[in-house]
């Protein structure tokens, strides 16, 4: 509506008289419709109460609305970000589960290793005491079996001995006695 | 005064006192003989050594020992040592004694050891055989020593003549 137009439809209301009933009251020209007047300074004031509302009341709603916009989208945000994290931590589980397994089983078989490479090396090092052993023990009998042969020897040379003194002694009569001597001035004169 | 110089003064004291009294032969032979009793007896050794022992009872020991057994003159020359507390030396004195005589007569010692005592007819046969072998004219002293065991070890200055059993025995422990 123009300014024109209000001026006008004011123009017209005021000119509109006012209708009463036998008792005085006033009585309207439709019975579903108000008077002019009234519709236009309704329509007036509807139009300043909507008018401040766009003005004035508008911005601060859809402050509201957007900071309740914003805030959701924060919220939604961060679930998203919780979801990623949920994701990622999942991932990182489940990697450090690869993780664990694979260092169990590296770890199984460095165990492994090891135990083979202590079975290895005690099999040789047994087989190389067994060797030291048996060349000792080898070593030792031979050892023995000289000693046992020197002292036999020994023992031999001092029964030996010991019968040698007897027996010559025993044998040497008077004749044998007599030949020596005689043996030994030949053989001394013999020689020059 | 040195134990060489010692002793070689006693030998020539010993000497000259046996060739005074005529006697030498038998004295150094009776001397000889008395100085091997000496070496081969531990008992005598220690007894006529002994300076614990007073040298008139080794004296006495002596002639004890010798009395009726050997010249006067043996005797008294062997107590003289004794009693001079030289009878640690008594050997070594003797055997210069008996070098010097037979030097004086031009014989070298020929020192024999038997296990049995020698005839006279072996004596003269071992010294001439002793003498065909070193060429020296040599001065017969036998040595009856049992540790020979059977036949003769000769000694003639720095010669040794080894036919003794207890030799061949040792040679033969020696290759057991």
């Amino acid at each position: 509506m123009s300014v024109l137009g209000i001026i006008a439809g004011a123009g017209r209301v005021m000119s509109e008289e006012i209708i009463t009933d036998s008792n005085g009251h006033v009585v309207t020209h439709s019975w579903i419709w108000p008077e002019t007047a009234e519709i236009i300074y309704g329509s007036t004031a509807s139009a300043l109460v909507f008018y401040a509302l766009y003005r004035f009341g508008w911005p601060a709603m859809k402050k509201s609305l957007d900071a309740r916009t914003e805030r959701i989208q924060k919220e939604l945000d961060a679930a998203a970000a919780d979801t990623a994290a949920a994701a990622t931590e999942a991932a990182g589980i489940r990697q450090a589960k690869g993780d664990i397994e694979s260092e169990r089983a590296r770890i199984l078989a460095d165990a492994k290793a090891q135990a083979d490479s202590l079975l290895v090396d005690g099999r040789a090092r047994l087989v190389d005491e067994v060797a030291d052993l048996e060349t000792r023990a080898v070593a030792d009998i031979i050892a023995a079996r000289g000693r046992v042969g020197d002292e036999l020897r020994g023992e031999i040379a001092r029964l030996s001995s010991a019968a040698v003194d007897h027996v010559v002694t025993g044998t040497l009569d008077d004749a044998t006695q007599q030949e020596l001597i005689e043996n030994f001035i030949a053989r001394v004169g013999a020689s020059s | 005064m040195s134990d060489d110089n010692r002793i070689e003064g006693y030998s020539r004291a010993l000497f000259e006192i046996a060739r005074a009294e005529g006697t030498l032969d038998e004295v150094e032979d009776e001397l000889f003989r008395f100085a091997r009793s000496f070496e081969s007896s531990d008992s005598l050794r220690t007894a006529l050594t002994d300076e614990q022992i007073p040298a008139g009872k080794r004296q006495a020991i002596v002639e004890d020992l010798l009395g009726g057994k050997a010249s006067s003159t043996t005797t008294q020359l062997i107590s003289m040592v004794v009693g001079s507390g030289r009878g640690r030396d008594l050997p070594a004195i003797i055997d210069k004694l008996v070098a010097r005589a037979s030097s004086a007569k031009n014989l070298e010692v020929a020192e024999v050891r038997t296990a049995v005592p020698l005839s006279s007819d072996q004596q003269d046969r071992l010294t001439a055989a002793l003498i065909n072998a070193t060429g020296k004219q040599v001065n017969l002293k036998v040595v009856v020593d049992p540790s020979v065991i059977g036949g003769l070890v000769a000694t003639v200055g720095d010669t040794v003549i080894d036919g003794s059993v207890r030799t061949r025995i040792d040679q033969l422990k020696s290759r057991l």
